[in-house]
């Protein structure tokens, strides 16, 4: 009986010296910070410290603390710390990341037109000093200053490291600046709001050396801008000789065609999806 | 009769022999075969918004996303960085060539025995160009030293994606493990 006690005690022994070293990370650990890892066991072993963009490997004494320097853990993410002596041991922790130093900002179109609905969008990620995405909610606030106008405001909270928001485009066109900002942190973009469609599309004909003249009025949108140089508008004439559409862009704000009539003519206008006015011209010229 | 039945007896040994070396090789074939498949990605995107995500964008995000994951395996396994140019950008595509970096410093490598993602699309901007992600993933992970196997385990991981889009295909933008949230 005692032979078979001792047998037992001697072989827990060696159990309890052949147990593997052990590391006890602590329960926290954040981006850039460094930290000890706590080990047991006696003698010499090697660590290794495997992250997202971290691999280190060192040699080091059992029974100690490791130290793990800031720069081992910049990546917020999983480590994987490996400790081999006779056997390898490992264990996992996570590093959260740092404080929100880094804004990111995405606007969306660069180019709008105006009164349009919804039409821009801006969505904000929150990053710290290693560009890891915060993942911890942050509140947002997102700024839109107009041209001319007053800045207006909205707080949105991050979910998952990312804010968004919606807006409806100024009346006015111009540049309106989008901004969103953390504290001190803040990032701004500009979105040039441009004129919508022609709105109240008139045009008026003159006698002209080769035929009839005819002239827009000033093309503005609905809310008074000028719709921009360049835009195409159609001119449409029916007569004796049959339709004939001409296209011409606007040029200092007005477009102006010269048209050859035979007999009665009706001549229409339109510019993209809106219909102008219509002119009957009762002689030939 | 004694010489007839050594002669069978070497013809049946002979059969085994080739037997086994066909086994062998098809099973080699079949592990090489694995290895270059592209991991199963299921996608969810049911919980997205704002925006919701259009049927064909939905499969090229399984697509890419996989060969993602498929590419990084190698370009750990075989320390290539030029592997991640195809699928990754970013953050995601510094990250994993310090990585590499640093396994062909330390010769320690990463393997991954990727046995599927699935995932979940949290987030889709207004305006389509970016998306992040939830990936759940069932992975064997190796790590070793040299030669020698100093960590092996079968892992369930959770990391987050962000991914946005490029020329003809959705690049990883950046993919950080995340620690398992409990329902």
């Amino acid at each position: 009986m005692r032979t078979w006690l001792t047998s037992l005690l001697v072989f827990s022994l060696c159990v309890a010296f052949a147990q593997a070293a052990e590391l006890r990370p602590p329960a926290q650990v954040t981006a850039g910070t460094p930290f000890p890892i706590a080990s047991n066991g006696t003698g010499e072993g090697t660590f290794y410290l495997i992250g997202p963009a971290q691999i280190s490997k060192r040699k080091v004494n059992l029974g100690g603390e490791i130290s793990v320097q800031g720069d081992e853990v910049e990546q917020a993410g999983m480590y994987t710390a490996i400790l081999c002596a006779d056997q390898c041991t490992s264990v996992h922790f996570y590093v959260r990341p740092a404080q929100t130093s880094r804004l990111s900002l995405l606007v969306h179109p660069s180019r709008v037109p105006v009164a349009a609905s919804n039409a821009i969008s801006a969505v904000a990620f929150v990053f710290d000093r290693f560009h890891n995405l915060v993942l911890t909610p942050q509140k947002v606030d997102f700024k839109v200053v107009p041209p001319g106008g007053a800045a207006i405001s909205q707080s949105k909270t991050t979910a998952n490291g990312t804010a968004w928001i919606r807006l409806t485009s100024a009346r006015k066109g111009g540049p309106a600046k989008v901004g969103a900002s953390i504290g001190d942190l803040a990032e701004m973009r500009v979105v040039q709001q441009v004129a919508s469609d022609a709105c109240n599309l008139r045009i008026k004909a003159v006698p002209g050396p080769k035929g009839i003249a005819v002239e827009t009025e000033p093309v503005r949108d609905c809310s008074g801008n000028f719709v921009p140089d360049g835009t195409v508008v159609s001119f449409t004439k029916t007569d004796a000789s049959g339709k004939t559409t001409v296209d011409a862009p606007i040029k200092r704000g007005v477009t102006q065609v010269e048209m050859a009539v035979s007999g009665p003519a009706r001549i229409s206008v339109a510019s993209g999806v809106v219909n102008g006015n219509e002119l009957s011209l009762g002689g030939a010229r | 009769m004694r010489k007839l039945a050594i002669t069978i007896l070497r013809r049946l040994i002979l059969l085994l022999a080739a037997g086994l070396v066909i086994v062998c090789f098809s099973f080699l074939q079949s592990q090489i075969h694995a290895a270059s498949e592209a991991p199963k990605v299921d996608l969810n995107p049911d919980n997205v918004g704002p925006r919701a995500i259009e049927e064909l964008t939905s499969k090229t995000i399984a697509r890419d996303y996989a060969n993602s994951w498929k590419t990084m395996a190698e370009a750990l396994d075989k320390n290539r960085v030029d592997l991640l140019d195809g699928y990754f950008t970013g953050f995601a595509k510094d990250k994993l060539t310090q990585l590499i970096a640093q396994q062909k410093q330390t010769g320690v490598r990463i393997r991954y025995d990727d046995r599927g993602h699935k995932l979940d699309a949290l987030f889709y901007s207004p305006s389509g160009d970016a998306m992040q992600l939830r990936d759940r993933a069932q992975l064997g992970i190796e790590i070793l030293d040299g030669g020698k196997v100093i960590h092996n385990e079968e892992a369930n991981m959770q990391y987050l994606v962000l991914m946005t889009p490029g020329a003809d295909r959705w690049l990883v933008r950046d993919l950080v493990t995340t620690p398992e949230v409990k329902p």
